[in-house]
């Protein structure tokens, strides 16, 4: 583990080449646009980035469902998945590196996007929007990086990115499944799509207040319990 | 040097154990289903036995460091997603490895491939996935070479070629393991394997025996000539 740390940036670059020539087509089009064309509509910037995490989704579905797609029809069970574990055997490590560059493209990603998206808010409707801060922005960002963790870790689980990207495209755009339980049970607040919002929007989707360094730290503790999960079926699965 | 050793899986492998040597071409072979690819993906880490150990140089391919540099795999498919280029598909793994770049170019050029570099993989023939799987193998110019069914999906004049080729890796000294179905093959030593049992192995004219071919000792030994 150390060791991986240590080396290079050629491993992060790797891996970056590995995800980045198919998620980011996927990702910057929709993903960007859409953080876009919603920033000019509403009125509060800060909600709209919610809408932009559909990127971060994306690529953290890729960066997994990538190694399982079927490489050619030809040969269907052969996967890409074999190559990389014939380059790099030891998958704690082949874990982590995924996990380090899929962090670092949705975090500048949703940098850019967020800030993007607030500001632009500011110039087209300069009376309502709310300030730039800084520290929501980067809340923000947290919340699409975990966003993105999480959709690692359940792809991993699944093997498969279309349950993942199912399950969060129509949770997060069409009826949120979370916020539907919250109206049953106050704790569905503290599912893990749910609560991380509440890291940078004050108007508290949902009826509970959460304060957003707990709500980072629930999310946080969502996001490690399913990755932990998936770190140990991925080292016991044959590949 | 490849050990297998008393290598079992439930059901699909019992006891497995051979050896492959330096400069020595050993196949593997045995009729489908007889285990061949099962050892093979244990041996490179892919799966794993639930008994017995297999190593490449005496460590477990999942220890080697930097594995490309020692093994060179070719296994079902290309490897390489889809939606990547040639070249693309062999950058990323000699990063992985920190090999030089340059050796990618060496590499296309071995297996005829450099003027398709940047088409995409899901375009491939199958012909010219295994030319790209066998490129990936040799990125880390590694000492040693397990190839599952080197020549499926060849046409005649790449299964020429791959047969030079193999000798020629044997002859630089390389330990060379390839299993197969096929038997018209350029092997030193021989590892028959059914129904998950090492049924016989040795050099090519031992296993033969006193049988006229090898083909006439396999047929025996895996009792396909009932048929």
């Amino acid at each position: 583990m150390r060791k991986l740390l240590g080396l290079p940036t050629a491993w992060v670059g790797l891996v970056l080449g590995l995800i980045a020539a198919p998620a980011l087509v996927f990702v910057n089009t929709p993903g960007l646009r859409r953080a876009l064309e919603s920033g000019q509509i509403a009125d509060l910037g800060y909600e709209n980035l919610g809408i932009g995490l559909l990127g971060a989704l994306i690529l953290g579905v890729v960066t997994v469902s990538s190694e399982y797609t079927s490489t050619s029809d030809d040969a269907p069970d052969a996967r890409q998945m074999t190559a990389t574990l014939l380059a790099m055997p030891g998958r704690s490590r082949l874990l982590l590196a995924k996990g380090t560059a899929l962090s670092l493209v949705v975090a500048v990603q949703g940098a850019l996007t967020a800030s993007a998206t607030v500001l632009l808010t500011q110039a087209m409707l300069p009376k309502y929007a709310p300030p730039f801060e800084p520290a929501r922005i980067a809340a923000a960002v947290l919340y699409w990086v975990l966003l993105g963790l999480l959709a690692y870790a359940i792809t991993l689980i699944f093997r498969n990115g279309i349950i993942t990207l199912t399950v969060f495209i129509v949770n997060s755009s069409v009826v949120s499944v979370s916020y539907l339980l919250t109206k049953l049970t106050p704790w569905a607040a503290y599912l893990p799509d749910i609560v991380g919002a509440h890291m940078f929007l004050r108007s508290n989707p949902g009826e509970v207040h959460i304060p957003p360094v707990t709500a980072g730290l629930v999310m946080t503790a969502w996001v490690a319990a399913l990755l932990a999960l998936a770190a140990k079926l991925f080292a016991r699965r044959p590949a | 040097m490849i050990s297998i050793d008393r290598v079992s899986r439930s059901r699909i492998l019992h006891e497995v154990s051979f050896e492959a040597r330096p400069g020595r071409v050993t196949g593997f072979l045995g009729p489908n289903g007889a285990g061949k690819t099962s050892t093979v993906r244990i041996l490179l880490g892919l799966d794993r036995p639930s008994a017995g150990t297999a190593t490449i140089n005496n460590r477990p391919y999942a220890s080697l460091p930097r594995p490309l540099t020692v093994v060179g795999a070719l296994l079902d498919g290309s490897g390489a997603h889809r939606a990547r280029s040639a070249r693309a598909h062999l950058r990323w793994m000699a990063a992985s490895n920190g090999l030089p770049r340059a050796r990618i170019g060496e590499v296309l050029e071995i297996v005829g491939l450099t003027e398709a570099a940047r088409k995409r993989a899901g375009r491939f023939s199958l012909g010219m996935s295994r030319r790209l799987g066998l490129a990936a193998a040799l990125l880390g110019d590694p000492p040693v070479l397990v190839l599952d069914e080197p020549f499926n999906g060849l046409d005649p004049a790449g299964i020429h070629w791959m047969r030079e080729f193999l000798s020629r890796c044997a002859a630089e000294g390389r330990t060379v393991l390839l299993s197969s179905h096929l038997l018209d093959l350029p092997v030193d030593d021989v590892v028959v394997i059914n129904r998950g049992r090492v049924v016989a192995q040795g050099t090519a004219a031992e296993v033969r025996g006193e049988h006229e071919s090898l083909e006439a000792a396999f047929l025996s030994l895996t009792g396909a000539a009932s048929w």
